[in-house]
Order: structure tokens, then sequence, then C-alpha cells
């Protein structure tokens, strides 16, 4: 076998092989992953980013639509007495049930774990159950707001509607079927004063809570603005 | 003369391949192997060249033969969910090693012996010069 020969079959090896090489590190640098477990994960992460636009395109289309509803409502009922009076009903039930974004007066409390409470600072007695921020306080916090007659509520965003539950699921907590986690800013629309001071007295809820270490802070606001509950009441055993 | 052509074939090969589209990502898994394989042949082609026992034929179907069974067993392992493709990359580059110990073993023997030569001819030399 001639040597010359060899020698070119072997360059034309050697550069089929560093083409591939090249594109294969070309191709690699493209993706975001270092590294791809499988190749069903890759598609599995594609399908993912293109559902997550279609529902936020979706989003957008159901905002714009209530818009036009509004509008249109209001264009319709603008002459007529009996219609506008209807008119102003139907949007104070659905302020009341949660279904619009609101502003006004009222307070934003703001509570928080424990910083300091690990197994080492807290005395032998004592669990540290206690320093966290437990699905029961938050339900008496809101029990307190409305004693205190708050108009409108929400936690972390979540607004409290008529079938709102408040549950703990192991380390985070449930709200109208969402995970939300400390620190907890919970947002109230009524008269300031009267609320601060239902959640603030000597005694008062907060005070329990402060003296486990868990950290409180009130605000009081002249606008308070409050998120529309996101999802969807049901009626179907109603009569 | 090999190793020239190599690198030449190389270099050229990188310039074409910075130039031309990539491949998609889904079959990146497929080009690796395959290289992992051509790798292993050029590997086996130095050496066999060194024994003086190349054959080109049986150059030319291993690379592609290798390769392409390299990417099947890839496929079915994906079918499977087993990992078979670890199998090809374990055989191909402990084949690799091997071939580089030979061609490491080729070219040190060489120097060694002539350095033998170089030492057994000043022998003969100053030798001659005694006389």
């Amino acid at each position: 076998m001639n040597r010359n020969k060899i020698s070119i079959i072997l360059g034309i090896v050697c550069l089929i092989l560093s083409i591939a090489i090249v594109v294969q590190i070309k191709t690699i640098k493209g993706t975001s992953s270092t590294v791809a477990k499988s190749f069903s994960e890759d598609s599995l992460r594609d399908e993912v980013l293109k559902w997550k636009e279609k529902y936020d395109n979706e989003t957008r289309n159901v905002e714009n639509a209530e818009k036009e509803l509004i509008k249109i409502r209001e264009e319709i009922t603008k002459n007529d007495t009996t219609a506008s009076s209807k008119e102003e009903e139907i949007t104070l039930n659905n302020n009341l049930l949660g279904f619009t974004n609101l502003e006004g007066k009222g307070i934003e409390l703001t509570v928080k774990d424990d910083p300091n409470a690990t197994r080492e600072t807290i005395s032998v007695v004592d669990d540290i159950s206690n320093h966290i921020v437990h699905d029961g306080d938050l339900r008496r916090i809101v029990n307190e707001l409305k004693n205190a007659g708050a108009e409108a509520i929400s936690i972390n965003d979540q607004r409290i509607v008529t079938t709102t539950a408040i549950t703990c699921i192991g380390n985070v907590i449930k709200i109208n079927d969402e995970k939300v986690s400390s620190p907890f800013v919970i947002k109230a629309i009524g008269f300031p004063e009267r609320l601060e001071t239902a959640l603030n007295r000597g005694g008062g809820y907060l005070d329990w809570l402060n003296d486990d270490g868990i950290v409180t802070s009130i605000r009081k606001l002249d606008n308070v603005k409050i998120t529309k509950y996101t999802g969807v009441i049901s009626s179907k055993y109603m009569k | 003369m090999i190793f020239i052509a190599i690198i030449i074939g190389c270099i050229i090969g990188a310039l074409i391949g910075i130039n031309i589209p990539t491949i998609p990502y889904t079959y990146s898994g497929y080009l690796a192997i395959a290289i992992i394989a051509a790798l292993d042949s050029v590997f086996g082609g130095i050496t066999s060249t060194l024994k003086r026992n190349f054959d080109m034929k049986i150059f030319i179907s291993g690379f592609f033969v290798n390769a392409i069974l390299a990417i099947a067993l890839t496929y079915l392992g994906e079918k499977l969910n087993v990992d078979i493709y670890l199998a090809a990359v374990i055989v191909f580059v402990g084949r690799m090693f091997n071939n580089l110990g030979t061609i490491r073993r080729y070219y040190v023997e060489k120097l060694t012996s002539k350095k033998i030569i170089a030492k057994a001819e000043a022998t003969i030399k100053q030798a001659n010069e005694e006389k």
C-alpha cells in the first residue's frame, strides 16, 4: 500500500471528523441546557414553553374582552335610569364576589416567620413549630379583619372570596388552590384605624404571634390595591 | 507525512464546520457517538499504518460500519430506556487507548534504537582510531 495514498485517506477521514466535531460543539453551545439527560426531556421542555405562551395569550384575550364588556354596558345604560341602577348593582355584586380589582383606604399587614429561630437558639421545652406562621394564624387574622369591617382582603395577592379555604399543605399554605409562603402580605380595604386597632390591641392576636418571635408590621395606606379572584366559583348544586 | 495530512485535514474540516449550519439538538447525541467511532477508526488507521498492515477496505468499512452501528445502538437504547451508548463509548475509548499505546511504543522504540546505533557507531569509530 502506497504511503501517500494512506495519508490522503486518513486526511479525508480527519476532515469529516473535525467537521462533525465542530458542528457538534456549535449545536451544544446553542442550547441553554448543559446536559440533557434524555431526548424526551428536551421535547417536554419545548412543549411547556409552547403551552405557557398559549396560556399568556388567552389570559390577555380574556382581559381585553372583559374591558370591552364593561365599556359596552356603560354605553348601553347611559340614558336609562333603571338599567343604570341595575348596572350599579352588578358592579357592586362583582366587587363583593371578588371578580374585580379594587382600590381604597386600608392597611397592609406583613407577617413573617421568626428569622432567629433555629434548633440551637430556642429553649429545650420550646417547639420550633411555634416560631412559624401557620394556616390557623392566617385564618384568625382574616377573621379579625372581617370582624373589624374589612370589605376586601387578599393574602399574597390571593383574594379572599366566599369559597376561599386556607389550609396547610406541608411546609406551605394553600389559599384558593395556590401555594403561598412566608412572608405573608395581607391587604385589607376598610377603615384603616379600626382595622389596625383590631389587630394591634393588647392581648390581640398579633400580640400572641409577636410573643413567639413572629415578625409583624402594619402600614396604614390611602390606596390599597387588591387584585381580583382568578378562579371560578361553581354553582352546580345551588337551587 | 501521515501526521501532516491529518493536521491539514483537521484544519480544513474545522473551517468548513464553522461555516455550515448546526443540526437539530435532538440528533446531537447520535452525532456525538458517531464522532467517538470515527476517532477510534483514525487511531486504528494510524496504528495499522505503523505496523504496515493497513488495508483500505478494512479501514473504510470499519469507519462507516462502526459509526452506523454505534448510532443504531444509541437509538435502540433510547427506545428501550437503557443507556446502551455508554457501552459503545467504553469500547471505543478503550480501543483508542490501546492504539495510542501501540503508537507510543513504536516511536519510543524507534528513538531508543537510534540511540543504541549511534552509540555503537561511536564505539567502532573509537576502536578504529586506537588501531
